[in-house]
């Protein structure tokens, strides 16, 4: 078995592990929000401590959280470098050819590099902290009011829960299916990126073909067990509000509004 | 007398060719009874009918001709649908395609929150499910790393937290190893003997059918022999038209009956062994 990026749960008995999934979506919200109403370094340095508080209540290992990092390093290295050759206000500090860096430049770049890693690094503290199940049911608590305009909330919620039951199913198909493969004479690693993707024809046929098999099969033992039966579904395990979720929450907003104050130059700085 | 709690009369159920023509597979006019607390195992070959008529005992497929009733309830009456449904719980033939959610607990209750049952309620139900089949210490772990047996038995918890009054197994066994087998029969027989669920097995081993109170055996469509597994084996022709194969016991007796010796019909190893040992 290949490891698979199964959620990426880091298991613990933390605070944050222990709060309610809609508080942590909705504080996730409310960070990123906040991450692009800062302008001055003060507000960034105000992102970053509050992030590293949250990081360090996790107990979440710091290597994983950089980890994190490391998978969009590339993303945050283009933006860099686009950012740094096409803003063009401030002291020119080097030029050549088309190219001119200005201090400006390096200024939003930097900025932009720090809010890309506070966006990854929050949000995959959601998800260290919460298993795939109990997100799932707090974005369906959260969409619950969806319901009044007759979205049928519970059903996405089901496909979302269904679809991360089927991973390891599948992609222990796949290896399934490869080896069959390759059994018969197949070659996946050789050849140019055309030819391995043409390769893998072969293994996509198959692998969909049982995926619909899989899906009428388990239709069926749903039906069986009654889905849709009636309106009124009810849930064994409910979401609940505890001590911790409301300081969390108030912790949030007292980060948001500090970020506003920042922003609207309250404290006289910047 | 109480009434039995599976009725079927006269059932007729034909697949549609492409043309619209009615097909050679589906079941054909069976008439039969099963009694609330009985063991009864359905014997047949692929195409025999008998997962047709599984489909026909929870409503899944209503009868072109004919009447299926559980419990009283006639399965063509749509209002009754999910009472029917939740009265025969089913368990397929695949552990893997019928789990809805990654934790096992989580699956069980799947039915119970269906079917709009108080949360409280659920929980109580859904411990005393896993606990029956032996699974309880599980209940927070992920099926997919389970064993199929395993599986299979989590599956059933799935399908008794619903409460049925009928449990029916459809083909459960045929994708387990020896031992996944043994512990989901076991299981089954215990459910049958204990909680007194009426038990409906289809099955084509023949020796899951050693216990079973009656046995009946399908043959394209039809019910070509019922009885006692003991007159049901014992009856080689329906068993051959069957395409069945005789339990290691049962054929070397009969067997040894053709070669001129006097020997009964057996159906276990120790049966047969002391049936040998009598001959001297």
């Amino acid at each position: 078995m290949r490891d698979v990026a199964f959620g990426q749960y880091y298991p613990s008995n933390s605070v944050l592990h222990k709060a309610d999934p809609r508080t942590k979506l909705i504080a996730g919200i409310v960070y990123i929000v906040a991450v692009f109403l800062c302008d001055s370094y003060w507000s960034y340095l105000a992102c970053f401590s509050f992030l590293l508080i949250a990081c360090l209540v996790s107990k979440v290992p710091l290597k994983s959280i950089l980890k994190s990092i490391k998978a969009v390093l590339f993303v945050v290295l283009i933006t860099v470098i686009i950012n740094v050759f096409c803003y063009k206000t401030g002291t020119v500090l080097w030029s050549w050819w088309i190219l001119t860096v200005t201090d400006g430049g390096l200024i939003f770049a930097s900025k932009m590099a720090m809010r890309l890693i506070f966006l990854v690094v929050s949000t995959s503290l959601i998800t260290f902290t919460t298993t795939p199940v109990t997100l799932t049911d707090g974005l369906e608590s959260l969409l619950t009011p969806l319901k009044w305009i007759k979205f049928p909330v519970h059903d996405v919620a089901i496909i979302m829960s269904i679809a991360l039951r089927f991973i390891p199913s599948f992609t222990e198909e796949i290896d399934k299916i490869m080896m069959a493969q390759k059994a018969r004479g197949a070659c996946f690693d050789n050849g140019n990126i055309f030819k391995r993707a043409k390769a893998l024809l072969p293994v996509l046929i198959p692998l969909f073909v049982s995926a619909f098999r899989r899906a009428d099969e388990l239709a069926m033992a749903m039906d069986a067990r009654c889905y849709n039966a009636t309106d009124k579904r009810t849930k064994m395990k409910r979401l609940k509000f505890a001590w911790r979720d409301l300081f969390l929450a108030l912790a949030t907003a007292v980060f948001l509004a500090l970020i506003i104050m920042l922003k609207c130059g309250f404290f006289g700085l910047l | 007398m109480k009434n039995p709690i599976v009725d079927v009369i006269d059932a007729t159920y034909k697949y549609k060719n492409h043309d619209g023509n009615d097909s050679e597979n589906g079941v054909t006019d069976l008439t039969f009874s099963i009694d609330e607390g009985e063991f009864v195992v359905l014997l047949g070959h692929n195409g025999s009918g008998k997962s047709t008529l599984a489909k026909l005992l929870n409503g899944f497929l209503v009868p072109s001709k004919g009447k299926v009733f559980i419990d009283g309830n006639d399965t063509a009456d749509e209002k009754l649908c999910y009472v029917i449904r939740s009265d025969v719980g089913m368990v397929f033939q695949n552990p893997d395609n019928q789990t809805v959610a990654s934790i096992i607990e989580d699956d069980v209750a799947f039915g119970p929150e269906n079917l709009g049952v108080p949360p409280e309620e659920i929980r109580q139900r859904v411990d005393r499910a896993l606990k029956t089949v032996g699974m309880y210490e599980y209940k927070d772990r992920t099926p997919y790393k389970l064993s199929g047996g395993q599986k299979q038995r989590v599956a059933i918890a799935a399908v008794l937290a619903m409460q049925p009054k009928i449990l029916i197994l459809d083909e459960s066994t045929a994708m387990l190893d020896p031992e996944g087998r043994k512990e989901v029969l076991d299981t089954v027989k215990s459910l049958n003997k204990e909680n007194v669920v009426t038990v409906i097995l289809i099955t084509h081993y023949m020796d899951e059918a050693l216990d079973a109170d009656k046995a009946f055996v399908l043959s394209r469509g039809k019910i070509i022999k019922r009885g006692t597994p003991k007159e049901v084996f014992s009856d080689a022709e329906a068993v051959k038209e069957a395409k069945l194969e005789l339990p290691v016991a049962t054929a070397v007796s009969e067997e040894l009956r053709k070669a001129g010796f006097d020997i009964k019909p057996t159906l276990t190893d120790e049966e047969l062994a002391e049936e040998i040992c009598r001959l001297k």
